[in-house]
């Protein structure tokens, strides 16, 4: 079994897991949240090293990987774990059910705003948000993974649209700008993902749902914050959902092979914690 | 079905933005009848105890659809 363990070494502090030194990142993270499980600490290094070796740690402004069991341990963001609004970490409202298996809003009152507002942390016709669920539900009404919105043509939203049976992607309207797909399953890691002014993309683990190619012409970026498994409006928090999370970005836009690497690598992370579905 | 807890508009504004757990904030929102209401895991895990006398009703959804 490998420790993790600190050695003082005079000025320095170095922390080794195994005979291996462990990310700095990673273990900013697991110190902040209070992680002190082994399994979870190693699938938390596991999900940077190889969130870095495959080139993505750069494209996101925020992950959640709720991990620890806790809200305290689920609020921070693995980017930057200070337990700052300015550093994009989850506050939790509502009715909410925090477990090793992640957070479950109650569908009643819960979000999490993140305080990450588009117009000041996102591009546009360059983004993606991503959600891993772990509940498999019929839509009887709208389904939130992300979203703000203030009008049609200024808005950011993940979700299963009840009315059009389809799992929704807009960004940052919900005309030209969207891609919409029916489904099967609200289980799955999901992604959607804008990479230019005409390709925005839905996936669910690792399949492409659809591809939407039409140019975007009419977008703004909302400058109120993205809400988890709500709709944020200019009213407030409405629309709430009640799907488990075990996992949440924001960033960059992804491509196909950038979508796929980041598929496999939180597909091992869901499986090295035993919650994968 | 989903039960809730029914506040007045004088308790839902003394608990908005209430911590009711570490990390975690009351949400006082109105029904689709206009009652004022809480959660069952809001009341479950609070320490206030006045809040665990409070009248239950059923949960009925406001509709918004501005998608």
């Amino acid at each position: 079994m490998r420790i993790l363990t600190r050695r003082d070494t005079g000025l320095l502090t170095q922390w080794t897991f195994g005979s291996s030194a462990i990310d700095t990142d990673a273990l900013a993270f697991i110190s902040a949240a209070s992680i002190t499980d082994l399994t979870q600490q190693s699938a938390i290094i596991n999900l940077v090293t190889s969130l870095k070796s495959n080139n993505l740690w750069n494209k996101f402004d925020a992950i959640y990987p709720f991990v620890g069991g806790t809200a305290n341990s689920h609020k921070y963001n693995l980017i930057d774990p200070r337990d700052l609004d300015a550093a994009f970490r989850l506050n939790f409202v509502g009715g909410w059910t925090h477990s090793s298996t992640g957070a479950l809003p109650n569908g009643v009152n819960a979000y999490a705003d993140t305080r990450l507002s588009p117009s000041s942390s996102l591009n546009i016709n360059n983004t993606h948000l991503s959600y891993y669920s772990r509940s498999n539900i019929a839509i009887t009404s709208n389904r939130i993974f992300f979203d703000t919105f203030i009008s049609a043509s200024n808005c950011m939203q993940f979700y299963f649209d009840s009315a059009l049976n389809q799992v929704v992607f807009d960004a940052f309207n919900t005309s030209d700008a969207r891609v919409s797909s029916a489904f099967t399953r609200t289980d799955g890691f999901y992604i959607g993902s804008t990479t230019s002014i005409s390709n925005r993309k839905i996936y669910r683990n690792n399949t492409i749902l659809n591809t939407n190619t039409t140019t975007n012409t009419l977008s703004n970026l909302p400058n109120i914050p993205l809400f988890l498994a709500a709709a944020n409006t200019t009213g407030g928090a409405v629309v709430f959902s009640n799907l488990q999370c075990a996992f949440g970005s924001i960033g960059d836009g992804l491509n196909d092979t950038e979508a796929a690497n980041f598929n496999t690598i939180v597909t091992t992370f869901q499986t090295t914690l035993g919650r994968q579905v | 079905m989903t039960l809730v807890y029914m506040l007045t508009q004088d308790q839902a504004n003394q608990l908005k933005g209430v911590e009711y757990t570490t990390d975690m904030t009351f949400n006082p929102i109105q029904d689709a009848n206009g009652n004022w209401i809480i959660s069952n895991e809001e009341v479950s895990t609070t320490t206030i105890d006045w809040l665990k006398e409070l009248p239950t009703i059923e949960y009925i959804p406001k509709v918004v659809d501005f998608f």
